[in-house]
């Protein structure tokens, strides 16, 4: 086997039939001819999942989306008429407002707040902050069920903690606050809630990639005398573009799709004060028996999720993002 | 060779396994409830069932999965929805939803063999689809008002015979720092008993009239109706926080005596004649009627099954086991085990002193009418919910309300026909 | 200050710098300490009632308990059926983790270094899964598995458990893969390596954080799996742990909080502590991955 002289000298190399070819960068690249096949069955596994448990599904709520049913009888075809009634629903379009803002709030408060806390948490090694990095996470491993119950304790009026706090302290405004049932409160309570429970992924995400930068390049920072703040902002936080991008998918996607803790703390109300588009999927689907309705929820939350994601990395490829 | 046996080898055990089947004599029966046969008070009918009926039907296997409320109901509209892996037995409430899955061709019809069981006539109908009969419902609930007799007794206070003369009695109570009305708004649901009866006060049978489309549900009766409701939520008889409240939140508020009524279903009386739930006195009271210018009458309630099964067509190759089972569900043997509710089968005595008092007051039923988010079709019945729970915001213009309401009925249910 | 220090460390060869912040370090620790406590004690509320009596919490729900009463656990715990149901779950879980991994792992590092139009598109091909929500794909999966005769089996849950980790996954080991410097892929291929080689002996062992985060958090996922479990298992000795806690959790209505919440923390309890017990791992092979360098 041909060797290199020297690491990324430009040299000429033989390399199993390969040769060298220029990339778009004018880097050299080595071009591979067994790379077909590798990438193809890398690639299967992960298809053979997706094709057999969930395409088959996807494109079954695809079809339902375009039909009148209540899941159980006979379907009637009515073309894009199930949208057109969506976009004209208020229940509909006041989900669409509340995920859109959910997606915001929750991209604005948890990713900078994630990272600050992940930062100082492998920053500052002491002996707190050693033990302190398993906290996090924890009120992300619970069951939604389990958080919105104990969202529930904390809510609720006269018994709920915040409510008996307010009374021993004297705090009659405190105690007068109806966290879940004011219409203009309720979202914000919600919100509360999932912050508490989600941002431990973000948390622990971004302590391990910045983990992954080598200690000598932190080092070079403390000798060059750089402060917390420069090193994080100069040289931490451009490396992490990638992470923050895929933070911010996670957390939109997954704003799309918000059911469980809306629907069990106030199911979506009052009114359709803490209404998302997931609660009115299953209300269309499970309780209203509009099959074909809440289907085409699914495809616009699925369109919505896909085209955002796409955009998201798009932006990120246009401002010559290296990580991309 | 190796494989050659290993083939007859296997298809002699797919034959013999195939004969056992045939000569097997336990017959598998599979119910899906809501209910977990443990042993909880609560639970202490759904144990008793299930013990009583292995015993006393020993060849019959009896798989009885209790998966809590929201998982069954869940997981049966999924199976449902598929057509196969359904149980032969499953919980249901009748009315509208069971209706549908009859409509859909799912369910077993049982006319000949149950018609003759004995039970109340409303617990027959609200398990009777189209005139044919699917289950039976051996528990019947009615919604009531309950009344914290002791805090009454205290402050002198009568149970209202008149709905004007609620005013009265909640604002002395509110005037003591009770709360008069635990309600449990923020759920949605628990609103309906009191609208319906109010409805009814005023207007008779205009909810049966509406869902029949002979009366628009914007009309005078529900619009009063409205509009009395929401005085009440405005003059605090419901609490300063009625839409942060649960339905849990509002039973601790009546067990802890901080609230001193509550409008909902009997099914509640074993909680509170539980002296492990509750140390007040707690009595059942039929809802009274208007003073003047109504057309209910106090004896007419509403109300839907409490307890009860129906049976899918998965059951059909079985049907004597499913009959039994049903039977046994309403027999007096099964149902003696339950600690509070009232029991639609003549012969079982009521627990305690509150369920005695429901049961009196089912008695004297003249009409009952079934809970309208059961009996109207599903694809309008978490909008009327929805509908009624803004009768607890000060500024909701109720009429408008009820008829965005009365819309969706139109293009759900079909226009007022004359 | 710390400059001096810095250097004067240097100067006696330690490799370890221990750097001191000063105030700010002590500002930073408190609000660590102060937001960790923010999410400890919603977590530790349950705890203050799960000992009453019903009519005690009634009256008192925050008051400490008079008495320790440990009826509602027993209770909970008979009903959760351990025995059946802690087999099950282990196979549901072990299973989601081979479903899952191997799969996203290659999947994301053919997505992160093998950059074509095909694969870009591979990738968002393969998101789609996120994208969906759940409920919405509940009927569609259950008529198939019925079709396929995969319901009410252990593999025919895990199996679209894994479904639905692998896009999530995919994208995660997708970031820790396109993190990893160039010149390594460059220097394994001129030493000779296929690619096989390159990805086994040298990408993946460096994506290790990756790798550990995942065992974790899909372990955790499959043991706390409620809604798949609930809806393609049918016979009851196939059911998980979690799907008799939560049956437990929604049979008794929100009145019943001290029996209610027992069961919650019964449900609970062996995530949180396989996830303190695995977080230490974590960090342990993240910081064994960062030496690495």
């Amino acid at each position: 086997m041909a060797r290199c002289l020297e690491k990324g000298a430009g040299h000429i190399i033989l390399f199993r039939g390969g040769r060298y070819v220029s990339d778009s960068k004018g880097r050299k690249r080595i071009r591979d001819r067994r790379r077909g096949p590798f990438v193809f069955l890398c690639l299967l596994p992960a298809f053979l999942f997706l094709a057999i448990f969930l395409y088959y599904p996807i494109e079954e709520t695809f079809r339902i989306a375009m039909t009148k049913s209540t899941g159980m009888g006979p379907e009637t075809y009515v073309g894009f008429d199930n949208y057109v009634k969506l976009f004209s629903n208020e229940e509909f379009l006041t989900g669409l407002l509340h995920v859109f803002q959910w997606a915001f709030w929750s991209v604005i408060i948890q990713l900078p707040l994630a990272f600050l806390i992940a930062f100082a948490l492998t920053y500052y090694r002491n002996k707190l902050t050693g033990p302190l990095r398993s906290i996090y996470y924890l009120s992300n491993v619970l069951p939604s069920a389990i958080t919105a119950m104990i969202g529930r304790f904390i809510y609720a009026p006269k018994s709920g903690v915040i409510s008996s706090l307010a009374n021993t302290l004297g705090w009659k405004w405190l105690g007068a606050i109806d966290w879940l049932g004011d219409p203009n409160l309720a979202f914000w309570s919600v919100f509360a809630l999932a912050t508490w429970a989600y941002t431990g992924f973000p948390i622990i995400y971004l302590m391990a990639r910045i983990e992954q930068i080598p200690n000598e390049i932190r080092e070079a920072a403390e000798l060059d005398g750089a402060t917390g703040w420069h090193y994080a902002s100069r040289i931490v936080i451009p490396d992490l573009k990638y992470p923050f991008q895929i933070l911010a998918v996670l957390c939109t996607v997954g704003s799309l799709k918000l059911f469980d803790l809306p629907y069990i703390l106030t199911t979506g109300g009052p009114g359709n004060a803490t209404v998302t588009l997931g609660i009115t999927l299953y209300r269309h689907g499970f309780i209203n028996w509009n099959y074909g309705l809440a289907a085409a929820i699914g495809v616009v939350i699925s369109l919505l999720s896909l085209g955002f994601t796409i955009a998201q990395f798009s932006l990120g490829r246009e401002k010559g993002g290296e990580s991309l | 060779m190796k494989k050659r046996s290993l083939f007859v080898l296997s298809i002699l055990a797919l034959g013999l396994f195939s004969a056992s089947s045939l000569f097997a004599d336990k017959v598998k029966l599979t119910v899906w409830a809501g209910d977990i046969p443990d042993d909880s008070p609560d639970h202490a009918y759904a144990k008793a069932l299930v013990a009583g009926f292995q015993a006393k039907y020993p060849d019959i296997q009896l798989d009885y999965v209790g998966l809590g409320n929201d998982g069954f109901k869940d997981k049966l509209k999924v199976t449902m929805a598929s057509g196969s892996g359904l149980p032969d037995v499953f919980q249901t409430w009748g009315g509208s939803v069971m209706g549908g899955y009859a409509d859909a061709g799912m369910l077993l019809d049982l006319t000949k063999e149950l018609k003759d069981v004995p039970g109340s006539a409303a617990a027959a109908s609200a398990v009777t689809w189209k005139g044919k009969i699917y289950g039976v419902a051996p528990f019947f609930a009615v919604a009531g008002l309950f009344v914290n007799e002791g805090i009454f007794q205290a402050n002198g206070l009568k149970v209202p015979a008149t709905v004007e003369g609620f005013e009265k009695v909640c604002d002395t109570l509110k005037a003591k720092g009770i709360q008069p009305f635990a309600c449990g708004a923020k759920d949605k649901w628990p609103a309906l008993a009191l609208y319906m009866y109010m409805t009814n006060r005023y207007g008779g049978d205009s909810s049966a009239k509406a869902s029949a489309r002979k009366l628009a549900y914007d009309s005078v009766a529900f619009v009063k109706a409205a509009q009395l409701y929401q005085k009440w939520v405005k003059a605090g008889y419901f609490g300063a926080t009625p839409l942060g409240e649960g339905y849990g939140d509002a039973q601790q508020l009546m067990f802890t005596g901080k609230a001193a009524m509550m409008v909902t279903g009997s099914w509640m009386c074993a909680n509170f004649a539980s002296a492990d739930m509750t140390d007040q006195k707690i009595g059942f009271y039929a809802f009274p009627a208007l003073a003047k210018g109504g057309v209910g009458k106090a004896t007419d309630l509403m109300g839907m099954t409490d307890i009860g099964y129906a049976a899918s067509k998965t059951g059909a190759d079985k049907k004597d086991a499913v009959v039994k089972f049903l039977k046994y569900a309403m027999s007096p043997e099964a149902c003696a085990a339950d600690p509070g509710r009232i029991c639609s089968v003549p012969g079982v005595k009521a627990k305690n002193s509150i369920t005695a008092q429901a049961s009196a007051v089912f008695g004297g039923a003249k009409t009952v009418t079934f809970w309208w988010d059961q009996d109207l079709p599903p694809s309008v019945t978490s909008p009327l919910n929805d509908t009624i729970q803004t009768f607890f915001l000060p500024d909701t213009d109720v009429k408008k309300e009820l008829s965005k309401f009365e819309a969706l009925c139109v293009e759900n249910m079909g226009g007022i026909k004359k | 200050m710390s400059q001096t220090e810095n250097k004067a460390a240097v100067k006696r060869g330690r490799t370890a710098i221990r750097v001191r912040h000063g105030t700010s370090e002590i500002v930073t620790t408190c609000l660590l300490v102060l937001l960790a406590a923010v999410v400890i004690v919603p977590l530790v509320l349950p705890f203050l009632f799960v000992f009453k009596t019903q009519l005690e919490f009634s009256y008192h729900p925050w008051a400490l308990p008079k008495q320790v009463n440990w009826n509602n656990f027993i209770e909970a715990w008979k009903a959760v059926r351990i025995d059946q149901g802690l087999f099950n779950t282990l196979i549901v879980s072990v299973g989601a983790i081979v479903a899952t991994i191997p799969p996203s792992a290659l999947a994301g590092y053919i997505t992160a270094r093998y950059r074509s139009k095909f694969t870009e598109l591979a990738f968002y091909v393969i998101m789609v899964g996120y994208f969906v929500p759940a409920q919405m794909v509940l009927i569609p999966l259950y008529k198939m598995e019925v079709a396929i005769k995969f319901n009410d089996t252990l593999y025919g849950l895990f199996l679209p458990m894994a479904a639905f980790g692998i896009p999530f996954w995919t994208l995660i080991y997708r970031s820790f893969f396109k993190g990893l410097p160039n010149e390594l892929a460059e220097a394994a291929r001129i030493d000779g390596a296929g690619h096989s080689m390159t990805f086994f002996r040298i990408m993946l062992p460096l994506a290790n954080p990756a790798t550990v985060l995942a065992l974790l958090l899909v372990f955790i996922g499959a043991w706390s799996d409620y809604l798949l479990s609930l809806v393609l298992l049918s016979s009851q000795e196939k059911f998980t742990m979690q799907l008799r806690v939560a049956s437990f959790l929604s049979a008794y209505g929100a009145e019943r909080m001290p029996k209610y919440a027992s069961a919650a923390i019964i449900s609970a309890a062996p995530t949180v502590i396989l996830y303190i017990i695995g977080h230490r791992w974590i960090i342990k092979g993240t910081i064994a991955g960062a030496v690495k360098e």
